[in-house]
């Protein structure tokens, strides 16, 4: 039985183990791609070294056969950046979008090509859910947004970005239309408290999600109506039935509205910031209220701005009172619906943030790789898998029909990942905060195929770690897959121009969960 | 699509074998036999053997050798290696295409004539820059010979062979006169085929009775073909660049016909010929191969040969002669007088280390296969050799292949191995061809068991390599041998404890075994007395570049790198000056000129960044830009790597990134920081030792020539070589000779004679041929 020490902590394991097991034996957290327990270690990703008794090379723990007297580092510097490097120069050649281009650039952050593929499923229940997860009035943003998703679509570039916006507007108003609107589950109460001053969209927004994360939520809004800056619109864009209906939803969540009220006469923020644990100003543009709150509670307005415009950091929300927080067109430029939805979610966040007593961060970006400017014919490929269709036609302010709806949905080019979740390879890549830019030099284009009933191959997805042929290897499938070429040019093949399907008979879903990245994926 | 006939397909499985591990040798023959791999064949292979089809499309898009298309009547290879490198083989490869008129994308010229192919290196270094024709080598080109080089081949296929000169020659060949002409691949490249045929004919003409002997690699590779004359009692005489027309003078200068009448007849005829023309026979190059001439002195007064001990003198394939010189006598005295232990102990003793690369003490490494438990071990020898710029492994095969596998036999003997294999490059096919003939010779002595199972003291077979330089790291090329992709796997377990499947495996360097029967015979001891104090014997180095003598050459450990160049090399030629010395091919390192006093020592040269290798010595002059040569030698391995493990697959190929932006004078601001960073990483992470080495190039480079990489940086290449950021220009000094319009292959210069001539910039593809052709030396670099 030999006994090693990693990390300075001694451990002793059975005769045989590795150093990887050895560390899992001591709960050290050691990152694998490319090892598959039960099978010989494939030593292809490296993203497991570590220092072996202070030698120049590292080496990969899965296949260290770990020995007596062993002295291991898995933790230093050398090994912590050599992993991140590892891991940037497989994404220095990862052909592919964590996050679909529309996901991206919509402010909030919604799931548009998840949100698609539900409504393309039939699964309209499951898409409201998607929906509402980022955007807390889907059914107002699918009439008046300005839609900055349509302009990241990289359909788009094949012909005319998917009607985006009006999908969404046809699951919400679909979920209106139930008798039992979606409502999400609120976590156990906290017992802690949330003044929102303005019920404009901004705040409503914050409201949904500090109401799920179990808080209390009071809007105070000195007009008689939520809404704010959503009734400036015109009715035949935004009928009022449908901001209230929205309104209602979050009313029915939890929240307690104190319409007709005025900050600083009907209550003031010493009030506020004394009977509630957090206060979120999000009292709207050019609205009287900013300046007087400003004023009156000794709140920085920003340099060089009208004095309307509170100073709050960008990314925390945090004023300079503590306990009080500020988003929307209060603290900034931009009258876009889209974006005070956005604000609000974010605020929300940093808000749960302070509540919890954790540092406050604002969300935190996910980690990303981004496909970048597609190279020559690459769309092509991306159009393979969609309906050729033009992009369905509509009056102005009108909605999709069902029919129309999921032929719209027929349309998207699915760009995001289908493993966004489960990837190991983004997972390690936020953990390490690998920069996927650095070495990246793309040649190789865009792939996909589709030759299987359930399965999506994106070779540009592979990290060449073998587990899928080595699966299919001990299987006895023939004609089975194999490593092709060499170097750079390594890929994973079907001998002889086979079908995924032949090459992978039964084994599509132990190919899926065995994958590290989403090389191999479902295809919805 | 006419149906295939696929008869072959069964012949080969049935002659060759139809498990897993023949793989490589079938789509070997399938390829010989239909000149590429159709899948049909492929597929029928599947069919009759074992083999699965993820292992035939897995190894044959693995190896280079294999191809996937049909390809032209002749197969044409140009040589990149290093030395090619330098002297122009991009030039050659463009003006081939050029020639052949070979659209862009494509290898192979519309008429279906010749495929071209870039080849790693042909390890004829010296003959820089190198092109192989089907079987043919032709060495020296420049842009402008390219089309006499493919005249020259297409008549000598169209030629009838000529008919051989028979003579006889009385059995008593120990009395007799020699003519010993080298005949390895290099000599053979500059002719020394045809003028053994000369001699022969000569003699036969003149009856005149002496043997002509061939003779393996005098190392003297500047001056081959060479042709020494050896008559008893006389000294001995070495002519170098012998042409074939040079041989009835050379043979009447030193022989005497047999008989009078010839004797007369030739008098007679040697007086008519010189009456009837004015020029008087202009003997080649002559020198006495007993060092009493200088340049001869300089070249092998250094040298000490115990690899290629009888350098010159020994036929290659004569057993017996091989015996008479000592041969054998270290194998007899091993198996009959002395046991296994005190084999090693005596290895142990010379202090021998690795001739492969990595240097790893010998007598340690053979201790280890013997203390391995169980009774079937393997033993095998890399003879992949696949440096760029490397030759000695292919050259002792040539000329020594009988000490090879003597060196094998012992160790053998001491390790408990009783069968084995030799992986030799498919690149070598002359050395196959002698070791494979040396093989026959030794089993018909009952010394090595024979194919058909009758018994010797061990089973050796050749194995072919396919075109993979990764096989020489030795877990790669034990992966090869049992016929799967040439993938290097995490050691340990090394090869002594688990190699050839899975058992205890003894895997040395060719030259690491030729010095073995030496040491045996003359004792540790006197090996020991060579050398420094890490690093004990000889080693043997291919010298080629910017050196006025390159060749093979063997000196003793401790020499400096600048005896070696300046005294047996002769200094770089054209009055340029050394600017450093590439010792190591890719895994290795530029030793700058003010550093050349180092010794050739494992530790020593270690300690400067580079690493003593394999034994490649690739000398560069101030026109070599380092950049370049770092660039040079990171496509070759980025190229060659396996694609197993992320920091060689994509840490080589981010690299090359950065080099290729700096030599197309695209680089960015923080681009020498990041790639300095990145060779760091690669050379810790990598799997095995190709990717683990493959930076040194680059790491040595940025550290004494940095202020190159800056001035890339800035979109200059001090030594003028990098296309992107140089200009030609013509200068008034032109004098209108229009040799430049005529020598441009992109029509960049107009004709314009007693003229001075233009370059226009947009059509210059900076090949350097209006340069080099300038008689005047009108054009120059910016």
């Amino acid at each position: 039985m030999p006994r090693l020490t990693i990390d300075n902590q001694e451990v002793e394991v059975p005769a045989g183990a590795t150093v990887l097991d050895a560390a899992r034996q001591l709960g050290i957290d050691i990152p694998t791609l490319c090892h598959m327990p039960g099978m010989p270690p494939a030593t292809s990703c490296m993203v497991c070294v570590v220092k072996v008794n202070d030698k120049p090379r590292l080496a990969p723990s899965c296949a260290l056969k770990a020995e007596d007297g062993m002295r291991i580092q898995s933790q230093c510097d050398e090994v912590l950046e050599a992993r991140r490097v590892a891991l940037e120069l497989l994404l220095a050649e990862h052909v592919g979008d964590c996050m679909g281009p529309c996901q991206l650039i919509c402010p909030a952050g919604m799931n548009i090509p998840l949100m698609i593929r539900q409504i393309r499923a039939g699964g309209l229940e499951d898409a409201s859910v998607t929906v509402k997860r980022h955007i807390a009035l889907p059914a107002v943003l699918g009439r008046v947004c300005h839609a900055p998703c349509e302009k990241g679509c990289r359909r788009a570039q094949a012909d005319a970005a998917v009607s985006i916006c009006l999908l969404k507007r046809f699951v919400a108003d679909t979920d209106l239309a139930r008798e039992q609107p979606y409502l999400p589950v609120r976590q156990a109460t906290t017992g802690k408290k949330v003044a929102i001053v303005g019920a404009g969209p901004t705040g409503a927004s914050a409201a949904w999600h500090l109401l799920q994360e179990g808080h209390a939520v009071t809007i105070i809004d000195e007009q008689g109506r939520p809404g704010g800056m959503l009734h400036k619109i015109d009715a035949g864009q935004l009928a009022p039935d449908v901001i209230r209906a929205e309104m209602d939803l979050i009313v029915r969540l939890g929240a307690e509205f104190r319409l007709g009220c005025r900050v600083g006469a009907d209550v003031t923020l010493d009030e506020l910031c004394r009977d509630y644990d957090a206060v979120l100003l999000a009292v709207g543009e050019a609205s009287p209220s900013a300046g007087d709150l400003a004023q009156k509670a000794g709140l920085a307005p920003q340099q060089g701005k009208p004095a309307v415009r509170l100073a709050v950091d960008r990314r925390t929300f945090r004023t300079s009172l503590a306990g009080v927080f500020a988003a929307g067109g209060a603290t900034r430029a931009g009258k876009h619906a889209v974006l005070a939805v956005a604000d609000g979610q974010a605020a929300a966040c940093a808000i749960g943030q302070f509540l919890a007593g954790a540092d406050v961060t604002g969300p935190v970006k996910p980690f990303n790789v981004s496909l970048g400017k597609l190279l020559e014919g690459e769309i092509t490929a991306f159009m393979s898998s969609a309906d050729p269709a033009a992009r369905t036609q509509t009056q102005p302010h009108q909605p999709l029909s069902p029919a129309q709806a999921r032929d719209e949905s027929a349309r998207c080019l699915h760009c995001d990942c289908r493993k966004a979740d489960s990837c190991r390879l983004r997972q390690f890549s936020g953990q390490y905060g690998a920069k996927p830019a650095r070495y990246r030099n793309r040649q190789v284009a865009f792939c996909q195929r589709t030759d299987h009933p359930r399965l999506v191959y994106e070779s540009g997805k592979c990290i060449a770690c073998g587990i899928c042929i080595r699966i299919v290897e001990q299987a006895g499938q023939s004609p089975g897959l194999c490593f092709t070429g060499r170097g750079f040019g390594v890929t994973v093949s079907i001998p002889f121009n086979g079908t995924i399907e032949e090459a992978v008979g039964g084994l599509a879903d132990q190919l899926v969960s065995a994958c590290p990245t989403a090389a191999w994926a479902y295809r919805d | 699509m006419s149906e295939l006939d696929l008869t072959f397909v069964d012949e080969a499985v049935s002659r060759i074998g139809k498990s897993g591990q023949h793989v490589i040798a079938l789509l070997q023959a399938i390829q010989e036999h239909y000149r590429y791999l159709p899948e049909p064949a492929l597929r029928r292979l599947c069919q009759i053997s074992d083999i699965t089809p993820a292992a035939v499309a897995g190894v044959s898009t693995f190896y280079t050798q294999f191809r996937h298309k049909p390809v032209g009547q002749h197969m044409i290879r140009v040589c990149h290696g290093t030395a090619c490198h330098i002297k122009g083989a991009q030039a050659i490869s463009d003006a081939i295409k050029t020639a052949l008129k070979i659209p862009d994308g494509d290898d192979t010229d519309p008429d279906k004539l010749f495929t071209l192919e870039k080849i790693a290196c042909l390890g004829c270094c010296t003959l820089a820059p190198v092109v192989q024709i089907d079987e043919v080598i032709y060495g020296h080109l420049t842009g402008e010979t390219v089309p006499r080089m493919l005249r020259d081949f297409l008549e000598s296929r169209s030629a009838p062979a000529k008919r051989r000169a028979r003579r006889a020659v009385s059995m008593t060949d120990g009395e007799l006169p020699e003519v010993r002409i080298g005949l390895g691949s290099c000599c053979q490249a500059r002719g020394s085929g045809r003028v053994f045929q000369a001699v022969e004919q000569a003699l036969a003409d003149n009856d005149i009775q002496a043997v002509v002997k061939r003779v393996g690699c005098v190392g003297m590779c500047h001056q081959t073909p060479l042709v020494e004359v050896v008559v008893p009692g006389k000294p001995s005489a070495l002519y170098a660049q012998v042409k074939p027309e040079d041989a009835p003078d050379i043979a009447l200068r030193h022989l005497q016909p047999r008989t009078w009448p010839a004797r007369a007849y030739h008098a007679a005829n040697r007086l008519l010929e010189s009456l009837l023309t004015d020029d008087a026979w202009t003997p080649p190059d002559r020198y006495a191969l007993d060092t009493r001439e200088q340049v001869v002195t300089d070249f092998l007064g250094r040298q000490r040969h115990i690899a290629s001990e009888h350098c010159g003198v020994l036929d290659p394939l004569d057993l017996d002669e091989y015996q008479r010189r000592d041969g054998l006598a270290g194998l007899t005295k091993a198996v009959n007088t002395m046991t296994p232990g005190q084999i090693i102990q005596e290895i142990e003793h010379s202090g021998l280390r690795g001739r492969g690369g990595a240097g790893f003490t010998t007598g340690r490494k053979w201790q280890a296969v013997a203390d391995a438990p169980g009774d079937d071990k393997y033993i095998v020898c890399n003879c992949d050799e696949g440096d760029p710029g490397a030759f000695m492994d292919r050259m002792l095969m040539e000329s020594y292949p009988f000490r090879v596998l003597e060196g094998m036999l012992i160790a053998a003997h001491a390790v408990g191995a009783r069968r084995g294999y030799l992986y030799i490059r498919a690149e070598y096919p002359l050395a196959v061809q002698r070791v494979r003939e040396a093989l026959g010779k030794l089993r018909a002595k009952g010394l090595l068991a024979g194919e058909a199972g009758t018994p010797g003291l061990l089973d050796l077979r050749i194995m072919e390599g396919a075109g993979a330089f990764v096989c020489g790291e030795e877990t790669a090329l034990l992966a090869s041998i049992e016929g799967k992709r040439g993938m290097p796997r995490f050691r340990p377990p090394f090869p002594a404890q688990s190699g050839l499947w899975g058992k205890p495996t003894l895997v040395n360097n060719v030259e690491t075994y030729a010095l073995v029967p030496w040491i045996l015979r003359n004792g540790a001891e006197a090996f020991a007395a060579m050398g420094t104090a890490g690093s004990k014997g000889t080693k043997v180095f291919a010298l080629a570049g910017k050196i006025v003598r390159g060749g093979l050459i063997e000196v003793p450990m401790g020499v400096t790198l600048h005896q070696v160049v300046h005294e047996i090399g002769g200094g770089v030629p054209n009055g340029k000056k050394l600017k450093a010395v590439q010792v190591g091919g890719p895994s290795g390192g530029c030793v700058p000129a003010e550093l050349a006093h180092i010794a050739v020592d494992y530790d020593a040269l270690t300690s400067v960044g580079a690493i003593m290798g394999s034994g490649g010595l690739v000398v560069l002059d101030e026109d070599d830009c380092m950049v370049d040569i770092a660039r040079y030698f990171l496509s070759f391995t980025q190229d060659q790597s396996c694609g197993k493990c992320t920091f060689c697959r994509v840490g080589t190929r981010a690299m090359l990134d950065i080099l290729d932006r700096l030599c197309a004078g695209q680089g960015r601001e923080g681009d020498i920081e990041q790639l300095e960073d990145l060779a760091q990483k690669v050379k810790k992470g990598s799997l095995c030792g190709l990717g683990g080495t493959a930076p040194n190039p680059v790491i040595s480079t940025l550290r004494y020539f940095r202020h190159e990489y800056e001035a890339h940086l800035q979109g200059r290449c001090p030594a003028g070589r990098c296309k992107a950021l140089i200009r030609y220009r013509i200068t008034d000094d032109c004098i209108g000779c229009t040799k430049c319009a005529q020598q441009c292959p992109t029509g960049a210069i107009a004709m314009k004679p007693h003229e001075v001539h233009e370059i226009n910039q947009e059509m210059c593809v900076r090949c350097g041929g209006c340069r080099n052709i300038c008689p005047v030396n009108s054009v120059v670099v910016e």
